[in-house]
């Protein structure tokens, strides 16, 4: 299986002042890459930089060995990124905006793939709603079926957990090594030290220094022990 | 880097996705509205739409006769004409720069853009974007054209009474053209056809050229040329408006929807923060080395800080230029204009260039707790922060006085006014940016002209009602033809009045 990501030297931050130090790592197909710190380490500016929703410092980043850009049609093919935005059409349901998705990857049955998706996200029952009528953890359930219905072989994921009930929770773990295991990388930025055991195979901890770890040693800096 | 290349499956995919949306939005707001709120709502828009031109139809007309009187009864605020400027070239200025106003806020406004949810769930979608971004575009270049029309038409009928009004008419569609071909332009400079300081001089060059075919209606091929012309630049820009970045989508998309939405509520102050948003501001380092040196007390310590912050927000010099240019042109034109038309624009541009000043004080009213962090009476920190637009707008009425002096308007003593109720008209600039949005529940008052929404527009015009007020003595000053005692009197107790008034009361939060 070949390598899906790789980021060489990047520096990330806000204009022209890095967060955390550079970062060198590479996904494979397969893999799940956890990236952890503690609040404003940088975790989520690494993840929106590898997804190309904004610039590097320095440092390249290629997806499939080519350099990212958001605006070419392969990447976002490739590429599906979760990030907390909390953008919906006002007026489609939830059930449309999943189908908007299926439609524009041109899944095969998209109907019955949104069905699943619903089913597996506890959606069902408020499928006719629209966004403004859910609770925000369903919205935040709904933005994650949104990232998941589609085929991706690099799915980025910014605190997936965040507004999940705990049963959630470990049925989202599933999912993400699922996809693994189907030969999909990941990139799963968390605070969750459950759902990084759970999936994670590598672990960069974001700091002035970045560094790589083992999942079980990137639990225990979640943990704060 | 990966390329795109969109294939035509790609583009009806997208062009399906674009509809389903459409087609599911449509059918939930039409299940939301009863036909009884369709007809409200088309009755009260069309009673609006109505009202608003029969004003504007009564004012232009009236506006027309009194310049077509003015032969007979022209006076003027100023005394020495030395230099006429022939109405053409004044007309041909205005003209420019109502193009060069349009040029520029399609380019703030994208002109192509995507809203949020657009982009967050159409952009990542793997098809042409073009069919996304395409049908908004051409409606904001029709609505353009349309509108250019519209405003031109009562502008040709006011300026040039002698016009036929076939020539009227090819005069407005010259116009509508050259605002497309502005909207192109700013399309072009959005897709990197044209670099950012090529663009912008490219941009000037050719409206410049398109302000003067108004003026040449007579005949028809000026007009058909530039039709031509602004059909060539769209030709150029359609069948590339799905290259545009996404980053750029969503930036427009970001300032023409917080424009409108401010827009929609009236609310000026959001309307400046929306647009002055993305300007670059650039001081040199002066403002660093100034803050860098000791400073001994809060007082002293929140002065130069406000003082750092109006030099880093960097208010533009071009408008404040272009306005004292607009007053002295409008007093040099060929034929005079009526006093009242001149001592208007004098106000016009004394309230535009105090509004540009105030951006620091717009900023920090959305911070409450800003003021609250030193140590200081709350007077002291609304004295420290229209300290500097008290002394710019001095500076810049002291300045549009002496030209007025040098036109032998006064004697010498309006300069001295005229600094003076730039003090006044600076202290306008916080009144203005602690202005609430407009409480439309609140019932008009009784008076004997009829009912008035005093709740609202009390709201609307807080901030100019002192800035107007402060420039009373200095107006009535230029209509005597010369400056009193007693109106340098009454000015420096307007303005000092006003002074104290903005920085005693505590701000309305809404």
């Amino acid at each position: 299986m070949g390598t899906v990501l790789e980021a060489e030297g990047l520096l990330v931050g806000y204009a022209g002042a890095p967060v955390c130090g550079e970062v060198t790592a590479s996904v494979d197909a397969g893999e799940v890459l956890g990236i952890v710190g503690v609040n404003g380490a940088g975790k989520s500016t690494v993840a929106r930089t590898i997804a190309g929703r904004q610039a590097s410092l320095a440092g390249d980043v290629k997806v499939h060995g080519l350099l990212i850009d958001p605006d070419a049609v392969p990447f976002r093919r490739q590429v599906s990124a979760v990030f907390d935005d909390d953008l919906f059409f006002p007026s489609l349901t939830v059930r449309e905006h999943l189908l908007l998705i299926a439609r524009g990857h041109s899944l095969d049955d998209p109907e019955g793939r949104v069905e699943e998706e619903l089913e597996f996200f506890g959606l069902l029952g408020r499928s006719h709603a629209i966004p403004d009528a859910l609770s925000s953890g369903q919205r935040r359930r709904l933005l994650l079926a949104a990232g998941l219905i589609r085929p991706s072989s690099l799915l980025i994921l910014d605190e997936p957990e965040q507004r999940l009930d705990p049963r959630m929770r470990v049925a989202l773990g599933e999912r993400i090594s699922e996809h693994a295991k189907d030969g999909g990388a990941v990139v799963l930025v968390t605070h969750d030290p459950q759902l990084l055991l759970a999936t994670a195979s590598t672990c960069l901890v974001i700091d002035d220094e970045v560094q790589q770890f083992d999942p079980e040693q990137g639990a225990s800096i979640i943990a704060g022990s | 880097m990966l390329t795109v290349s969109p294939s035509t499956q790609d583009r009806e995919l997208a062009a399906a996705i674009v509809r389903f949306t459409r087609r599911s939005s449509r059918r939930y707001k039409r299940s939301r509205t009863s036909w009884a709120d369709r007809f409200v709502d088309a009755y009260s828009w069309g009673l609006g739409i109505g009202v608003s031109l029969t004003i504007a139809a009564s004012f232009v007309l009236a506006l027309r006769n009194e310049i077509a009187d003015r032969a007979s009864t022209t006076t003027s605020i100023i005394h020495a004409q030395w230099l006429v400027l022939p109405e053409a070239v004044l007309w041909t200025s205005v003209t420019f720069a109502v193009l060069l106003v349009i040029s520029n806020l399609a380019r703030k406004l994208g002109p192509m853009t995507v809203n949020g949810p657009e982009s967050s769930w159409w952009l990542t979608l793997p098809v042409d974007r073009r069919p996304m971004v395409l049908p908004p575009f051409l409606r904001k270049v029709a609505l353009t054209a349309a509108g250019s029309a519209i405003i031109y038409l009562p502008f040709s009928l006011v300026t040039t009474v002698d016009r036929a009004p076939s020539d009227h008419l090819l005069a407005s569609l010259s116009f509508s053209a050259a605002g497309t071909i502005a909207v192109a332009l700013a399309a072009m400079q959005q897709l990197r056809l044209l670099g950012h300081r090529v663009g912008r001089v490219a941009s000037a060059a050719v409206l410049l050229a398109c302000s003067t075919v108004p003026a040449l209606s007579s005949s028809f091929w000026p007009t058909a040329l530039v039709g031509i012309a602004a059909v060539g630049l769209l030709a150029l820009v359609v069948p590339r408006a799905g290259q545009v970045r996404g980053e750029e989508l969503v930036r427009g998309g970001a300032v023409a929807g917080h424009a409108g939405a401010s827009l929609f509520m009236l609310d000026s102050n959001e309307v400046l923060r929306a647009l002055g948003g993305g300007r670059k501001t650039v001081d040199g380092g002066r403002a660093a080395r100034f803050y860098a040196r000791p400073a001994h007390g809060p007082l002293r310590a929140l002065i130069r800080a406000d003082v750092v912050a109006f030099l880093r927000l960097n208010p533009p010099l071009t408008p404040p230029l272009l306005w004292l240019a607009a007053c002295i042109a409008i007093l040099l034109v060929e034929g005079g204009l009526p006093e009242f038309a001149q001592l208007a624009v004098i106000v016009i541009a004394g309230c535009a260039t105090a509004s540009g000043l105030g951006s620091v004080a717009r900023k920090t009213a959305l911070v409450p707790e800003l003021d609250a962090l030193l140590p200081l009476h709350p007077a002291l920190v609304r004295t420290s922060r229209t300290l500097m637009p008290c002394l710019a707008m001095a500076v810049w009425m002291a300045v549009l006085s002496s030209l007025l002096l040098v036109l032998g308007a006064a004697d010498p003593w309006l300069i001295a006014v005229g600094a003076i109720a730039g003090v006044g008209m600076g202290a306008g600039t916080l009144r203005a940016a602690t202005r609430t949005p407009p409480d439309w529940t609140a019932p008009p008052v009784e008076t004997p002209f009829g009912p008035v929404p005093r709740a609202q527009l009390g709201s609307l015009m807080r901030g100019l009602d002192v800035t107007i007020l402060a420039m009373i003595p200095l107006l009535v000053a230029l209509y005597l033809g010369y400056v009193p005692l007693l109106v340098v009197m009454v000015q420096a107790v307007f303005s000092v009045g006003i002074f104290l008034v903005v920085v005693l009361t505590r701000p309305k939060r809404s």
